[in-house]
């Protein structure tokens, strides 16, 4: 607590400190809300500066960049369905159609005090215990526990958004099946690099780069929007969704406080564990949040409970991933490596030792990361009263800056104009999928957990000697798939029964 | 009053980032026309913080001092290099996307895996690393504490122990583990990590019980004591490493292969561009601040440096060994 102290006191003390510091915030906010720019982009064009600050202060600007950098990408999602950034894409599913049913301000208020209350968790565990929880987390979860955690929350996502389990599953598998398009992430083996398709012979270096999700999600979420609501224009069934202003009420947090905790978890865990970060911890607490609702019928129509755990999740995991870097000297993305870039360029090293050598630094970091999630209620509030008023310009203006925004963030992925491309034909797609009772979520659930659990599943088989039984043999591992069985086996026979359908007719 | 100068420094820097003015640096070399002015795109093809990550963020700070050009980083990690090569492909041959790359992806153009040649499908830059490669446990290890009380374990245990490193059937990590087993009539378990981040931790939580690395690669962790080297592969044994056995001192036979790490650009990059690349790699090469980078991560002990001509060698060099090694084990049809 004194150490806590000492580093709000150096942070604030400082004039450089402090206003690197609302720099940050305001930085990582604006990169994170823009899609096509991120908080990547912003770090490194930053990168070069640090070198003459001191370190202290290079280490805060780059951790409060992150924390506000991840919660953004929130509201671009919530008012227009496109994320900021991917740990955002989850909070589409639902904060969008709340936008549609007049519940903007409501959406964006849960987002602003969720990124908030789950990264300030995220920071006081952090503070409390970084050495135990990164020397426990990295014994126990190996790559087969990563694999089942990933089939655990593949065994819900089913349910998001689509007309029938049935519908679900197959669109899960659509993504599934897009993630095996590309380089076999272990054995480097091309996959759909050249073929032929109707008698045609191809040969792409675009397939065997595989399909990114970054364009498909653009595509599914913006673009087959702009479609729908183009369509509804032309047949003049669109109603244009009221700007709401209201906060959500302490009711409705207290109802979804199991969520908010869960999610804080799940998110914490997934940022620990190198080589999952913010996204995975996004799309695991979504799914999750989904399994132990009451309402699970209602997600993807416009559920705050899928706000909630998507930005809860997601700020969680940013004070989660200062732990293996800090502790262990393992930076798990690319902005954590960009902090131990500038460890090295200051000549110091994360490890067990830097709680010792440089108390200081670690301790401004964390009051840094502490009072940034504070402020984001500040700062979310502001912006719940004044960005949702963009609602009220009619939609044939705000329709364009949209697709400007979709087209510029799907090219500045790689600098490719085949990526604005597979975006449209994907919005195509998303809207055909919509229109048919499929979920486009599902999809974009199938092609993230694939690709990382087709990663985790190749290594794991190489440790436990291409044996599904050895999965078995480890207690994690085990506890997991067992359930992720359990639910599928449960989520079968109640759609066999036609438990939910009387509900569903209402609805 | 040098820190508050450094401060004020760090004030305008970013004041000149809040006014969006582009704080372009003085050019000490002629930029070829329209190069440049957007910034470069240089592609890792292994995750964040490991030993290519740090190269190549070290390599874009001294290109920035020396060519004042700008980088983004990508990191792209798969196949153990492979998943790399199709974004680098796709990309326009105009010299504004770099790939680093390892001789990891020389061994996999001599086993056939991919049909670009590095030394003539692409323009080689330079070569700005040279290392050795050792064998790590974990600095908590209490089951065996060198390489001979590893193998006794694994005699009397009978468990096959498991080691973590990167690449395929055929690479340098592999072949190297093939030999050592050879040596010792003992068979290892190979996983492949193609992130960093999970291969260290994966010794460091227990998952794995030996490590295949760079030394500067894992500086800090052999500093911090939670790494310790056990074998060095290497014809002598380097002097800060004076106490670690090389794998002729184990009885091993075999001329130890080295990891290279260079840059490239595509082929039919415009030659005044790919000329003014090589210069800069080379300038960037000698700044102090590389080199203490170098130095740090025992990336002196070889000499590092290759020129773009040199750079060719190398690889042609790499190829006819590894063509040799693979017709040997037969994994060459």
């Amino acid at each position: 607590m004194e150490a806590f102290i000492g580093g709000t006191i150096s942070l604030f003390g400082d004039p450089t400190s402090l206003m690197l510091f609302f720099f940050g915030l305001i930085g990582g906010m604006l990169f994170g809300a823009i899609p096509g720019v991120n908080m990547l982009t912003l770090g490194a064009v930053l990168l070069p500066f640090t070198i003459t600050m001191n370190p202290e202060n290079a280490v805060m600007l780059f951790s409060v960049i992150y924390c506000a950098g991840v919660f953004g990408g929130a509201i671009t999602a919530i008012l227009f369905n496109i994320p900021g950034a991917p740990e955002n894409a989850p909070t589409c599913f639902d904060g969008y159609p709340m936008t549609q049913k007049g519940q903007s301000g409501k959406a964006i208020g849960a987002a602003v005090i969720c990124s908030a209350a789950g990264g300030l968790a995220s920071v006081i565990l952090m503070m409390t215990s970084t050495g135990i929880i990164a020397g426990w987390a990295i014994r126990a979860f190996g790559p087969p526990e990563i694999f089942a955690l990933i089939f655990f929350g593949l065994a819900v996502s089913a349910s998001v958004g689509a007309k029938t389990l049935w519908k679900g599953w197959l669109s899960v598998m659509i993504g599934l099946l897009l993630a095996t398009v590309g380089t076999d992430p272990v054995g480097g083996i091309r996959r759909f690099n050249e073929g032929s398709f109707l008698g045609l012979d191809y040969s792409s270096y675009y397939l065997s780069a595989g399909i990114h999700f970054i364009p498909l999600i653009l595509g599914f979420f913006a673009v087959s929007e702009v479609l729908t609501q183009a369509i509804n224009i032309a047949t003049g069934t669109r109603e244009r969704p009221k700007a709401g202003l209201e906060f959500p009420t302490i009711a409705e947090f207290w109802q979804v406080r199991y969520t908010m905790i869960r999610s804080t978890l799940i998110g914490f865990f997934a940022g620990v564990l190198p080589g999952i970060g913010a996204t995975l911890g996004a799309f695991l607490s979504y799914t999750q949040a989904l399994r132990w609702s009451k309402n699970r019928k209602n997600f993807g129509k416009g559920e705050l409970e899928g706000v909630v755990a998507s930005e809860t999740a997601n700020n969680a995991a940013t004070g989660a991933a200062m732990i293996p870097l800090l502790a262990l000297g393992l930076p798990g993305g690319a902005l954590t490596a960009m902090i131990m870039g500038i460890f090295q360029i200051h000549g110091m090293e994360p490890g067990p030792l830097i709680f010792i050598n440089s108390s200081e630094l670690v301790w401004i970091t964390f009051a840094a990361m502490f009072w940034a999630n504070l402020m984001i209620i500040v700062l979310g509030w502001v912006q719940t009263k004044t960005v949702v008023h963009i609602l009220r310009v009619p939609f044939r203006w705000l329709a364009p800056g949209i697709l400007v925004l979709a087209i510029v963030g799907a090219y500045a992925l790689r600098n490719l104009f085949v990526d604005v491309w597979v975006m449209f034909l994907a919005g195509i797609a998303g809207y055909f999928l919509r229109s048919t009772g499929y979920s486009a979520a599902g999809v974009v659930l199938g092609l993230i957990l694939g690709a990382i659990g087709e990663s985790a599943f190749a290594t794991s088989a190489q440790l436990l000697d291409y044996s599904i039984l050895n999965f078995l043999s480890r207690p994690i591992a085990a506890t997991l798939f067992i359930l992720g069985v359990l639910t599928i086996v449960t989520s079968v026979i109640n759609e066999l029964r036609g438990a939910d359908q009387p509900k569903a007719l209402i609805d | 009053m040098m820190i508050s100068k450094c401060r004020f420094a760090g004030l305008v820097a970013t004041a000149a980032l809040v006014a969006g003015g582009a704080f372009a640096q003085e050019a000490q070399m002629e930029t070829p026309q329209g190069f440049g002015k957007r910034p470069l795109t240089m592609i890792v093809p292994f995750g964040a913080g490991g030993g290519s990550d740090q190269l190549a963020r070290a390599m874009a700070q001294s290109m920035n001092e020396v060519a004042g050009l700008n980088f983004q980083i990508v990191t792209r990690p798969g196949g153990g290099g492979v998943a790399a090569i199709p974004d680098f492909m796709l990309a326009p041959a105009d010299g504004h996307t770099i790939l680093q790359h390892i001789d990891l992806i020389v061994a996999a153009y001599a086993k056939g895996d991919i049909q670009e040649n590095p030394a003539e499908d692409w323009a080689p830059l330079c070569t700005t690393q040279i290392t050795f490669n050792q064998l790590y446990i974990a600095g908590d290890e209490d089951r065996f504490s060198d390489w001979e009380s590893m193998v006794a374990y694994m005699e009397e245990s009978g468990e096959q122990l498991t080691v973590a490193n990167l690449g395929q059937v055929g690479s340098m990590e592999q072949i190297t583990m093939d030999m050592m087993e050879d040596a010792v009539g003992l068979e290892f378990r190979k996983v492949a990590y193609d992130n960093p981040s999970e291969r260290y931790g994966s010794l460091i939580g227990g998952h794995a019980d030996v490590l295949f690395e760079q030394p500067g690669d894992v500086r800090n962790f052999i500093e911090s004591g939670q790494m310790k080297p056990i074998v060095t592969f290497y014809e002598e044994r380097p002097e800060v490493f004076a106490d670690v056995p090389t794998h002729r001192d184990l009885g091993a036979d075999f001329d130890a292969m080295l990891r290279f790490r260079g840059f490239y650009v595509k082929g039919g990059t415009p030659q005044d561009r790919v000329d003014f690349l090589v210069e800069a790699c080379e300038r960037g090469f000698n700044t102090e601040s590389y080199q203490a980078f170098n130095a740090d991560n025992y990336m002196d002990l070889i000499d590092s440096f290759r020129d773009q001509e040199g750079t060719r060698q190398l690889i042609n060099d790499t190829v006819a060994t590894y063509q040799a090694i693979y017709e040997e084990m037969g994994i060459l049809e």
